[in-house]
């Protein structure tokens, strides 16, 4: 329970897109998808960030879009990354169906889940937008705000094609309103679905107050919850 | 047997109050913690403005402590009215920073307004400048905040005062006109990462807390218990109902508990209080008061 500030080497910097990459590192710790360390830039600042890949080797997956993020994306093969955890609940695993619905980013701490038994509903503003190609394509329904890759429109415009009962469980991770739309699209439906929740964490141990949400802890009781 | 204590004018039903800084700066987060056991909390020190708080790192964990320097971020006083008002009914401790009296007595109103049943003045918060630690180490400055705060408004009036000083006793007789003292904030510390080579406290020191403070707690609840015939409530380093009961001991009334929540989780208070209940029946006491200061020598 207790997560020293510890580093690994990182083995491999991919570029998705034009300001996400993904860092892989040499870390043998055990976690589980949906789980979330909190990664130390020293000079720049801390960030929590979900694990994109959970097993050997382990992986951020960074959209950068404050000074840590900028400065991580730009790290190299033998740099050293800085951070404590795992933290955080997980995902619940499951052997049959999956539909995962994530829009933007969203999709890295359900990357783990992808599997030949998924289906991904992944909402983006445009085309460029898109990171995991080689993992979504064939597996994949889009939406884009503009309509230069798939349907034109968001999730539920996805959501509404397709048969709910086929799938044993249903992963949402994305911007809140989206989700609160998913959330409102499933509530009258008989499906199990867990959504993950982002907010601005400090501590990531539940003590600072900073990601609660009507009395829980994000960092702590989440940031996975069941519908 | 009988748990319950009372803090100058204030009776509680057990000894055992949350700290501030941990898990106060949202109402539903403070009543889920009295819900959770705890027969007080104190609120987030909340000043006259919003303040944001350091850039990240602001905590470091490494057991048996923890280092943080937060930096007093808070929605400021006006904004956490609607916090206050979840908290209708809830024994409350409002906790409050500012540069001088006119900053604190304004704040203490505005508590009492919000229906805080006592303020608890932080005049020691150690990593941010200009407020805490660097009033709380003038003595006379400590004596006309207190002493305006305390004719201002009707609620009792305590001091939280700092380790980080010379002279514990002459800190504490400048704040004797308050209705209790509470012993300690944390200690000034910091960390430095070998491996990146510099300081991980974006602040660079913090705060101390945890089970390494507690003995140093408890040598300033005793010190100031023995000097001075005012109530003490006694922080730092509280994990179990050994540590209650020592505090108890060294002449406190009642305790805070903070950082051993990131352990123990939010089940700590029942679990220390049905400690303490064992304990009484074992050694046959009757209440509380018949421990308190029986220690001192």
């Amino acid at each position: 329970m207790c997560f020293k500030m510890r580093y690994s080497y990182i083995i491999e910097n991919v570029m998705e897109n034009e300001n996400t990459h993904t860092i892989f590192f040499d870390a043998d710790f055990n976690a589980l998808p949906g789980q979330f360390i909190m990664v130390w830039v020293p000079g720049y600042g801390e960030i929590p960030l979900s694990l994109s890949c959970t097993g050997k080797p382990k992986a951020i997956t960074i959209k950068a879009y404050n000074e840590p993020g900028m400065k991580l994306i730009n790290y190299k093969k033998g740099d050293k990354l800085f951070y404590r955890g795992p933290y955080g609940n997980h995902f619940s695993l499951v052997d049959g169906k999956k539909l995962i619905i994530a829009a933007g980013s969203g999709i890295a701490s359900m990357h783990p889940l992808i599997d030949d038994n998924s289906i991904i509903i992944e909402s983006l503003k445009r085309a460029s937008d898109i990171i995991f190609e080689k993992e979504l394509k064939g597996r994949a329904i889009f939406t884009t705000d503009d309509g230069t890759l798939g349907i034109k429109g968001h999730v539920i415009d996805a959501l509404k094609n397709v048969n709910l009962n086929d799938f044993d469980m249903i992963y949402v991770c994305g911007p809140e309103l989206m989700m609160k739309s998913v959330f409102d699209f499933l509530k009258d439906k008989n499906v199990r679905a867990e959504f993950s929740l982002e907010r601005e964490m400090k501590c990531a141990v539940g003590i600072c107050d900073s990601c609660s949400v009507s009395g829980i802890q994000l960092c702590t009781e989440g940031p996975v919850f069941t519908n | 047997m009988d748990v319950s204590c009372n803090v100058s004018s204030i009776k509680l039903k057990n000894p055992l109050i949350l700290a501030s800084g941990i898990l106060d700066e949202n109402g539903y987060t403070m009543k889920k913690i009295i819900e959770s056991g705890a027969s007080a909390v104190v609120t987030k020190s909340i000043g006259i403005e919003e303040r944001k708080g350091f850039e990240t790192p602001v905590i470091y964990e490494e057991y048996p402590y923890f280092i943080n320097a937060i930096g007093l971020s808070n929605p400021g006083i006006d904004a956490f009215a609607s916090e206050m008002n979840i908290l209708k009914g809830y024994n409350v401790i409002g906790s409050i920073f500012g540069t001088g009296p006119e900053d604190f007595s304004y704040l203490a109103m505005k508590m009492q307004e919000y229906g805080a049943i006592a303020v608890e003045l932080n005049l020691s918060c150690p990593h941010v400048k200009g407020f805490g630690l660097e009033i709380g180490s003038d003595p006379d400055l400590v004596e006309s905040i207190v002493s305006e705060v305390k004719s201002k408004v009707r609620i009792p009036v305590f001091a939280k005062l700092s380790p980080n000083t010379h002279d514990i006793i002459e800190e504490a007789k400048a704040a004797r006109k308050a209705d209790a003292l509470v012993l300690i904030n944390t200690l000034k510390a910091m960390k430095i990462d070998i491996n990146a080579r510099m300081p991980v406290l974006s602040n660079i020191y913090g705060g101390l807390s945890g089970k390494s403070i507690k003995p140093v707690g408890v040598r300033y609840v005793y010190e100031v218990s023995k000097e001075m015939n005012i109530p003490v409530i006694g922080v730092g380093g509280i994990e179990s109902y050994e540590d209650v009961i020592e505090y108890i001991m060294a002449g406190a009334s009642a305790v805070e508990i903070g950082t051993a929540i990131y352990r123990h989780g939010k089940g700590i208070f029942k679990e220390i209080n049905n400690g303490i209940l064992n304990f009484m029946k074992e050694n046959k006491i009757e209440s509380l008061s018949e421990i308190r200061g029986c220690a001192l020598r």
